[in-house]
């Protein structure tokens, strides 16, 4: 099979990291392969020099054997190469329709028209499987469903190579297994699909071929039918892989953290949750399972101080009966890692060290007389950084420029050193490679046998059963349980998100 | 805290946007039939080279080095106040109104402290309603210039007027509340001296404080403010008290050191002017007296241009639009590439 796209040499080097070293790869018509590997292997420098984003510093770039160098989104579009995000680049207030066309000027050079082209997109969203009518705004759908829109908008520009970036870490069970499907239809049609993840189920469910990259290089390649998963994770750690075994921690304590008949909303929306009522005892890691957008993003915004209940109480024992808000709840001794890291946690172009003493700048000892200190934080970023194993050139980069996985790791280590009694953590390993999520769930551990709390918000099951002691699962607007979590199974839980 | 690295791109952005400026200016020069190179020297020539002409430079930043101070802390906090106008002349009605009550003993320091009270109290106004009710605080701000202006052109008519009545003005204020000269022979003030100070305090404010910082956060994403525990709300609202504080410190100024008197027009453009010398100084404050002193420049200048080569030549305002224009486009592509 002649490669429709190759890549002979590709080398990138920023300040301080070589981020590819003559990298190569081929991926034919209707293949599927996987490039795999840890957060700053390298794999999303590969994929943004194929989408034009990107210029290397040395290698060719080929397609139909013909070398190319794509300068611009735009150029490798009209090469063929689609490209779906991490992070979607949809305009929310835009229809489905308006989003597809949008930026291609086939559709109409000044004006959107996407009722001209009513019959492609119709085939298209038919195609995906997309329920939503052409005229919902993004918006209104969820992330799912968006995937499927940014999926439509490359083959609306007739990609024939398409590369998705970290397709399912935001997708449910079910929904990978639908985009599973579109794989394979596209391959089926011919498409070259280039899918870049760390999760080997990915690998092993729709890629032919798989790339693993380490450091910056490809460390081996190898078909998927003939290759062992030990193998792959070999290779994706440079050795073999020590996941944390389930600890069960002391008799738990004290309720730090009591919430009595509850109902969440969002302000002017609807009601998302209701009749919440658990307790959150010191010594515990209390796990919140469920599909994702049943309440507990606000959920987990409300016991941060953020969003005031519709109805109901929480109260907090260690603030000793003062109004909780989101400052007092941190001086009490509150981290959150919220599940929005790019909209909530920190500021790209703020340095590592200003994005600590943004939620330190309140702490005693960071500010004296209203003037801040500066060494303080230097100290704790260096701290964190060394002990996170954070990969950055300094202290003062910008974070933005740090891979997300390294944005994550500083923000659970920020955040992990305000929780001296709660920590709340919306998904903390998502985007994260096996050795980080072996490293933060010891992490998770850790916090609770000092005597921490924990309430965990994850989509993955597995996980949840590596840490948690108890378990409640959020689903149509209301909270099950929570109950032990050696008193359910795996089946029981997975039952209950879907009821 | 820092975000230093990438402030000599700026600079280079803001020494083109200068450029720039200069040259569609020098087009109009062209356009209206005399030679650029002999309005730029003329301007230069009695702006910069001779002495007098440095003293009106230097009268003329005072204001404008105060008020853009106070813009660009609200800007920083992403709040629009593009009151600065109003805030200044309601800050000098207030000072002039009280400084007949006030004990000689703290006639100079309360005018100023009034000055600060009435253009902060102003600004309020614009903070409180955005902060509490989310009303926008740019269309706030531009009435609210109105209201003051025709509130001076009443007071120096009515209530304030000047004992004989003759003029629209007011009667001088106590020579205990005014400014001294700061070198004899010259119109220049100990306002320079208070415009430094101020520069050096709000340097340390932005730059080094708790609330500088909180102001930097809220006006990049209000939403991880509040993540952070920040109380938005509250810091909208002082960034606006700030703001106006600075815009009436400036209009106290002028009349303690120049007009020593309020009247009709004392302050002309002033505040669109001050939104200009911030930008151009990038929000930084450290780098605003070198801004206004660059508009004090060019107004001194054109002046003379008048005089001199009969060109009836508002290069201020052209260049100030420019400024203004190329300023957004030059943080708007710095904008994108940070994204990027």
């Amino acid at each position: 099979m002649a490669a429709l796209l190759e890549l002979r040499g590709i080398t990138k080097r920023y300040p301080g990291v070589l981020a590819n070293d003559d990298v190569g790869l081929t991926v034919a018509a209707g293949e599927v392969v996987a490039v795999l590997g840890e957060n700053g292997a390298g794999k999303s420098t590969v994929m943004n020099v194929i989408a034009g984003l990107i210029r290397p510093d040395a290698g060719d770039m080929l397609i139909d054997g013909r070398p190319v160098r794509p300068r611009s989104p735009r150029e490798a579009a009209a090469l063929g190469v689609g490209m779906v995000h991490q992070h979607f680049k949809l305009v929310p207030t835009m229809t489905v329709a308006e989003n597809i066309v949008l930026g291609d000027y086939r559709a109409g050079r000044l004006l959107l028209r996407p009722a001209r082209n009513a019959a492609r997109i119709d085939g298209l969203c038919a195609e995906l499987g997309l329920a939503a009518a052409p005229g919902t705004p993004v918006g209104d759908l969820d992330l799912g469903a968006r995937q499927k829109v940014e999926i439509a908008k490359a083959l609306f520009r007739d990609a024939r190579i398409l590369i998705l970036d970290e397709p399912t870490a935001i997708l449910s069970r079910q929904e990978c297994d639908q985009l599973y499907e579109i794989i394979r239809r596209l391959a089926a049609r011919g498409v070259a699909v280039v899918l870049i993840s760390h999760k080997l189920d990915d690998v092993f469910a729709v890629c032919d071929r798989v790339y693993v990259m380490r450091g910056g290089r490809v460390v081996g390649e190898r078909r998927v039918a003939d290759t062992a998963r030990d193998d792959l994770v070999r290779l994706v750690v440079g050795g073999t892989l020590d996941l944390p075994r389930r600890r069960t921690g002391a008799a738990p304590g004290a309720p730090l953290v009591s919430v009595r008949d509850l109902a969440l909303r969002r302000p002017g929306g609807p009601i998302v949750l209701q009749d919440v009522s658990f307790d959150l005892r010191g010594g515990e890691v209390l796990a919140v399972a469920g599909v994702e957008g049943n309440g507990q993003a606000e959920l987990i915004e409300a016991l941060a101080g953020l969003l005031p209940p519709a109805t109901g109480r929480i109260d907090y024992g260690f603030l000793h009966g003062r109004r909780p808000d989101a400052r007092r709840l941190r001086q009490g001794g509150l981290g959150h890692v919220p599940g929005d890291r790019h909209g909530m946690a920190v500021l790209g172009d703020l340095s590592l060290e200003a994005n600590v003493m943004l939620t330190h700048f309140h702490m005693p000892g960071f500010a004296r007389a209203g003037l801040l200190r500066r060494q303080p934080a230097a100290s704790l970023t260096e701290g964190l950084i060394g002990r996170f194993e954070v990969r950055t050139p300094s202290t003062t980069t910008a974070i933005g420029r740090l891979s997300g996985g390294n944005q994550q790791k500083l923000v659970v280590g920020r955040e992990l050193n305000h929780a001296t009694r709660v920590l709340l953590a919306a998904h903390p390993t998502r985007g994260l490679d096996l050795r980080t999520i072996a490293f933060m769930q010891g992490q998770l551990l850790d916090h609770r046998d000092r005597g921490g709390a924990v309430l965990l918000v994850s989509s993955d099951l597995a996980e949840i059963w590596r840490v948690a002691d108890r378990v409640m699962v959020a689903a149509s607007g209301r909270l099950r349980g929570p109950v032990a979590i050696d008193e359910v199974t795996v089946e029981e839980v997975g039952s209950w998100m879907t009821a | 805290m820092d975000d230093r690295v990438t402030d000599w791109r700026g600079g280079l952005g803001m020494a083109a946007v200068v450029a720039a400026g200069l040259i569609i200016a020098a087009l109009f020069v062209l356009a209206a039939g005399k030679s650029p190179a002999a309005v730029f020297r003329v301007m230069l020539g009695h702006a910069v080279a001779t002495g007098p002409g440095l003293a009106e430079v230097m009268v003329r930043a005072v204001p404008l080095c105060l008020a853009g101070l106070g813009v660009a802390v609200a800007f920083r906090c992403n709040v629009f106040n593009i009151g600065a106008d109003g805030q200044l002349v309601v800050g000098a009605i207030l000072a002039t109104a009280a400084a007949a009550m006030l004990p000689p003993a703290l006639a100079l320091v309360g005018f100023l402290v009034c000055g600060i009270i009435g253009g902060a109290a102003y600004g309020g106004i614009a903070g409180w309603l955005k902060a509490r009710f989310g009303v926008s605080e740019i269309i706030v701000t531009i009435m609210q210039n109105y209201i003051a202006i025709q509130l001076l052109t009443w007071m120096v008519r009515g209530p304030m007027q000047e004992k004989m009545g003759m003029f629209p003005r007011s009667d001088a204020i106590p020579g205990a509340a005014m400014l001294d000269i700061l070198v004899t022979g010259t119109r220049v003030h100990w306002g320079i001296v208070i415009a430094l100070a101020a520069t050096g305090a709000i340097h340390v404010l932005m730059r080094h404080a708790s609330f500088g910082f909180q102001v930097t956060v809220v006006g990049r994403n209000p939403l991880v403010a509040r993540f952070a525990g920040i109380r938005d709300r509250r810091i909208v609202l002082l960034a606006m008290l700030v703001s106006g504080g600075l815009a009436g410190l400036a209009g106290a100024v002028e009349i303690a050191g120049l007009h020593h008197r309020l009247q009709d027009d004392f302050a002309p453009g002033f505040g669109l002017l001050a939104i200009a010398v911030a930008l151009l100084a990038r929000l930084e404050p450290l780098a605003v007296p070198f801004s206004a002193l660059l508009f004090g420049i060019l107004h001194v200048g054109s002046g003379a241009v008048q005089r001199e080569i009969g060109l009836p030549f508002p290069v201020v305002w052209i260049f100030e639009a420019i400024v203004i224009f190329g300023c957004l486009g030059v943080t708007a592509v710095g904008r994108r590439k940070v994204t990027a």
